[in-house]
C-alpha cells in the first residue's frame, strides 16, 4: 500500500521540502509558474496515459508539438482569427494521431519503430515548411492562452483540469478505455473477445495528438512564437512522467491521477532545482534518477504482487 | 539411496506452499511426483533443484545432508531439471545448446566447434535420440526441445533428472517417444523424479509414486498394486464419483454446419455439423489440424473456400469480431496468452466480449456491471474474493470459468474448446466438464478438441477424428481409444519422424 502511494507521497514531500528550503517558493508568482510550465508536459501526458495504457508508445509528440504550434501561428499570421489557429493546432495534433495508429494497426509494426519514423517525418516537414525559421508576428491576444489568467488562476490550469477529467472519463467510463485496457493488457485476449483492436487503437493515437496539438498551441502562446524546433525531448520526459505515475509500458497500467502526480513531480524538482541554484545539467541527472527509482519501486510492487 | 527428502517446509510470504513434504528416490526407478495444482509439487522440486530455499526440513542426497542455494549447487551435485517450459537459446543450434556454458575454450575465447559437433553427435547417437548435432532449436518441437535437456543434463553428469510435466504439449506419438528415454535412464541406473498431471501416463512410466495434497505428503510407496481410484481419492482427500460420466441428451436443432471449409495446405474439406446440447469431441495428433480448424471458423485465419452456416442461417466470419456477433466463442488452450486480461479485474474479464450490454451510448454502466459479474462468478462458483480481483490471482480452473462465463455473457450458443483441461487438476477438470454439461444442457453446441483420448471418449457425444487436415471418420459415443488412434495415425508410424522440425 505504502508502495502504490509513493508517487504521491513524494509529491508532497517535495512540496514541503521546498517551501522550507526556498521562501520564493510558496509564492503565487512561483506556484503559476510551476503550472504553466508544467502544463505542456501534463497535457501531452494525458494522451501518453491512453497511449501506454493501450499497450503502445509514442515517440512522435515533441515533432507534433511543434508542427502543431507552427502551422496555427502561420494561419494567425496569415490573418486568420486565434480559435481558426488553435483550432488548426489541435487538428494538426490529431492527423499525425491518427497518422501513427494507422501504421501501427494497418502495418502491424511496433509502435516504437513507427513513432520513432514519424517523428523524423514530423520534425523534417515542420522545418521545411517553415525554412527553419520561427514565426514572429503573431496577434498579441493569443498570449492569454498560455499566460492569462481566468477568476485568479492560470488559464493553463483550467484547460489541464479540463482535459484530465475527460480523459479520466474516457479511461474510466466509457468503451474506449475499458477496450484499452483490454488491449494493452493482453492484446491476443481482446482480439478474440471480438474487440475492435485496429479501431480503438488508432483512437487512442489520435485522442494523444489531439492532445498534443492543443499543447502545441499553448506551448507556443508561452513563447509567443512558432518554433520549428520546439519540443526536442518532450516525449521522454512525457512518458517519464507517464511511468512515473505508476503507468506500465507493457500496457494495461496507468491512471490519470498518477499521470498528474508525475508529471507535478518532474515540475517540482525541475523548479526546485532552479530556485536553490542547481545546475540546469544536474537537474536532467536527478530526473533521470527519479525516472529509474519510480520504476523500481513500481516493479518491486508488483513482483509482490505476483507472489 | 539417492535422494532423500524429509518434512521440508516453504512458505511464501502468508502462504505455505509445503508444510511436510517427504520423498525418497532411487537410483534405477522412476518415481512419479502427483498431486493436484497448488499441491506443492514444483515447490518442492525446485528445492531439490537448488531454484528455491526451503524454511525447514532435511535434504540428503546419498546419504549426506545437503542444502543448494543455487541451481548451480545442484547440477554440481548432479541433480539436474528438465522443464516444462524450455530454457533453451532457440537460436542456437542442438549442439550449442547441449554444451552451453560449458564450451571447450581455446584461448581468446575461441570455441572449438567442430570437436563439439562431434562429441554432441556422439551423445546423441548414444541414445537413439532422433536428433541432429546441428539442427537449431527453435525448429524443433517441444518433445525435441525437452530432448536437447536431457542431453544437457546426460553430458553434465547428472545422476538425478527431475521431469516437470513433460508431456502436457507433446502428441501421443511424442509422448511415447519421452517414455522410452525415460525407461533409458533408468536402465542407465539414473533416478528419474517425473511430475504428472496426466494419470493415464502413470502405468506407463512409474515404479513408485509420492502424492502431495495441501505441501503433504499422503502416500508414498510403489505404483503396483495401487488403483486409479486410491491415487485419485489420496490426492483431492475425497471419492470423486465418476470424474469424466456423463449422460447425453437428445440433441437439438443444427446450430453449427460447415460445408468444404478449406485452407491450403492446412484443411481440406471439413464437413460436420453441431446441434444443440451436443457435445463433439475433435481428436487428432498434434498437427493434425484440430486448432486450425477452430481458429478458421473463429475467423483468425483465413480460409480459401467452404461455406459456414450458424442456426441455419449462413454466416461470413472474417474476423473475431464477426465470430462472436455469429455467436461463436472459441476457449483458447493457452488460457494466459488469448483468453484472459490477467492484470485487469474479473468483472472486465466477464464483459469484454459483448461489453456493449452494459454501456449504453458507449458509457460503462458500472452498476449493472457489478451485477453481472457477481451474477456469474456465483453461477459458475469461481473461487474469487471479489469481481474486483485481478483474474492472473485466480487458479487454472477458475481463470477457465471466467473466459467461459465471459462466452456464455456474450450470449454464443455455438462453443469451440481447445484444450478445456490441458494443465489442470483433476478437481478443477471435473468442474469444467460439469460447466460443459450444463452448457450443454442449456442448449449450447460444444466442439471439444482434447489430446486427452479418455476424456474425450467419456465427454463426448460423437468424435470426429482429423488427420493431416482432414476429417476422416466419426464415430459414435462407445467408440474404443484404440479405434480413434487407428483413425488419427493410420499407417503412419508413431515417434520418430515427428520430432524434427
Amino acid at each position: 500500500m505504502i508502495q502504490r502511494l509513493l508517487p504521491s507521497l513524494s509529491l508532497v514531500i517535495l512540496f514541503v521540502a521546498l517551501s522550507l528550503a526556498s521562501p520564493y517558493f510558496l509564492t503565487q508568482t512561483n506556484l503559476s509558474s510551476v503550472v504553466r510550465q508544467t502544463a505542456v508536459i501534463n497535457i501531452m501526458a494525458l494522451g501518453m496515459t491512453m497511449v501506454i495504457i493501450a499497450g503502445g508508445i509514442d515517440l512522435s509528440v515533441g515533432a507534433i508539438l511543434a508542427m502543431a504550434g507552427l502551422l496555427g501561428t502561420m494561419a494567425m499570421e496569415q490573418g486568420y482569427p486565434i480559435p481558426v489557429g488553435v483550432l488548426i493546432g489541435v487538428l494538426t495534433g490529431l492527423f499525425w494521431g491518427f497518422v501513427n495508429g494507422l501504421l501501427i494497426t494497418r502495418l502491424k509494426i511496433a509502435p516504437f519503430i513507427v513513432t520513432l519514423g514519424t517523428l523524423g517525418i514530423v520534425r523534417g516537414l515542420t522545418l521545411i515548411i517553415s525554412d527553419g525559421l520561427p514565426v514572429h508576428r503573431i496577434p498579441q491576444k493569443f498570449s492569454y492562452l498560455g499566460e492569462g489568467n481566468l477568476l485568479g488562476v492560470p488559464f493553463v490550469l483550467w484547460i489541464l483540469v479540463f482535459c484530465a477529467a475527460a480523459v479520466h472519463f474516457l479511461l474510466e467510463h466509457t468503451r474506449l478505455g475499458r477496450y484499452a485496457f483490454a488491449i494493452g493488457s493482453n492484446p491476443e485476449a481482446a482480439l478474440y473477445a471480438g474487440v475492435p483492436v485496429a479501431f480503438h487503437t488508432t483512437a487512442v493515437y489520435a485522442l494523444c495528438g489531439l492532445l498534443t496539438g492543443l499543447a502545441g498551441m499553448i506551448e507556443a502562446s508561452r513563447l509567443m512564437t512558432g518554433q520549428p524546433t520546439a519540443g526536442q525531448g518532450y516525449e521522454l520526459q512525457v512518458i517519464a512522467a507517464v511511468v512515473i505515475g505508476g503507468g506500465s509500458l507493457r500496457g494495461g497500467e496507468g491512471s490519470v491521477i498518477g499521470t498528474l502526480i508525475g508529471a507535478f513531480i518532474m515540475g517540482l524538482l525541475s523548479n526546485g532545482s532552479d530556485l536553490l541554484g542547481i545546475s540546469p545539467y544536474l537537474q536532467q541527472a536527478i530526473i533521470g534518477a527519479v525516472i529509474i527509482l519510480a520504476v523500481t519501486v513500481d516493479e518491486l510492487r508488483k513482483r509482490k504482487l505476483a507472489r | 539411496m539417492l535422494l532423500e527428502l524429509e518434512g521440508i517446509q516453504k512458505r511464501f510470504g502468508g502462504v505455505v506452499a509445503l508444510r511436510r513434504g517427504d520423498l525418497r528416490a532411487e537410483a534405477g526407478e522412476v518415481h512419479l511426483l502427483l498431486g493436484e495444482n497448488g499441491a506443492g509439487k514444483s515447490t518442492l522440486m525446485k528445492i531439490v533443484a537448488g531454484m528455491v530455499q526451503p524454511d525447514g526440513g532435511v535434504i540428503r542426497w546419498r546419504g549426506q545432508p545437503v542444502s543448494f542455494r543455487a541451481p548451480a549447487e545442484a547440477a554440481a551435485h548432479g541433480i539436474a531439471m528438465v522443464h516444462q517450459e524450455s530454457l533453451l537459446a532457440p537460436h542456437l543450434t542442438v549442439a550449442e545448446n547441449i554444451f552451453l556454458g560449458r564450451e571447450d575454450r581455446l584461448p581468446f575465447g575461441w570455441v572449438n566447434r567442430r570437436r563439439m559437433m562431434e562429441r554432441a553427435a556422439r551423445l546423441i547417437e548414444e541414445h537413439h535420440f532422433p536428433l541432429q548435432a546441428d539442427w537449431r532449436v527453435e525448429r524443433l518441437s517441444p518433445a525435441g526441445k525437452q530432448l536437447v535437456e536431457i542431453c544437457r543434463a546426460i553430458y553434465h553428469g547428472s545422476s538425478l533428472l527431475i521431469f516437470d510435466e513433460p508431456t502436457s504439449s507433446l502428441s501421443e506419438a511424442e509422448t511415447q517417444e519421452v517414455f522410452r528415454i525415460v525407461r533409458t535412464l533408468r536402465e542407465r541406473h539414473m533416478g528419474v523424479i517425473y511430475i504428472t498431471h496426466r494419470l493415464e501416463e502413470l502405468r506407463a512410466v512409474g515404479d513408485r509414486v509420492t502424492i502431495l495434497r495441501d505441501g503433504e505428503t499422503v502416500h508414498s510407496g510403489p505404483l503396483a498394486g495401487l488403483s486409479t481410484e486410491e491415487i485419485i481419492r489420496h490426492m483431492v482427500g475425497r471419492e470423486l464419483e465418476a470424474i469424466y460420466h456423463r449422460e447425453c441428451l437428445p440433441p437439438g436443432e443444427e446450430l453449427l454446419r460447415v460445408e468444404g471449409l478449406s485452407r491450403r495446405g492446412v484443411l481440406h474439406d471439413i464437413r460436420f455439423t453441431l446441434r444443440a446440447r451436443e457435445i463433439v469431441g475433435l481428436a487428432g495428433l498434434v498437427g493434425a489440424g484440430r486448432t486450425e480448424l477452430c481458429r478458421a471458423l473463429f475467423g483468425l485465419d483465413p480460409v480459401d473456400g467452404g461455406r459456414v452456416f450458424v442456426a441455419g442461417k449462413e454466416v461470413h466470419i472474417r474476423n473475431p469480431r464477426q465470430a462472436v456477433a455469429a455467436g461463436l466463442a472459441l476457449i483458447p488452450e493457452d488460457r494466459q496468452r488469448n483468453g484472459l486480461a490477467v492484470l485487469l479485474p474479473i468483472g472486465h474479464n466477464l464483459t469484454h466480449a459483448r461489453l456493449k450490454a452494459v454501456s449504453p451510448h458507449g458509457i460503462i454502466d458500472h452498476a449493472a456491471e457489478r451485477r453481472t459479474a457477481t451474477e456469474f462468478i456465483e453461477r459458475l462458483r469461481i473461487r474469487a474474493e471479489s469481481w474486483r480481483q485481478l483474474a492472473g490471482k485466480l487458479s487454472g480452473g477458475n481463470q477457465q470459468k471466467v473466459v467461459v462465463g465471459k462466452w456464455l455473457f456474450s450470449q454464443a450458443r455455438v462453443f469451440l474448446f481447445d484444450e478445456p483441461t490441458r494443465g489442470i487438476d483433476v478437481a478443477a477438470k471435473a468442474e469444467v466438464f460439469h460447466i460443459m454439461d450444463e452448457l450443454a444442457r442449456s442448449g449450447a453446441a460444444i466442439l471439444m478438441v482434447s489430446s486427452e483420448l479418455p476424456e474425450l471418449l467419456q465427454v463426448a457425444d460423437r468424435i470426429l477424428v482429423m488427420r493431416q487436415g482432414r476429417l476422416v471418420v466419426e464415430l459414435p459415443r462407445g467408440a474404443t481409444q484404440e479405434e480413434v488412434m487407428r483413425h488419427a495415425m493410420l499407417e503412419r508410424e508413431a515417434g520418430v519422424r515427428e520430432l524434427g522440425s
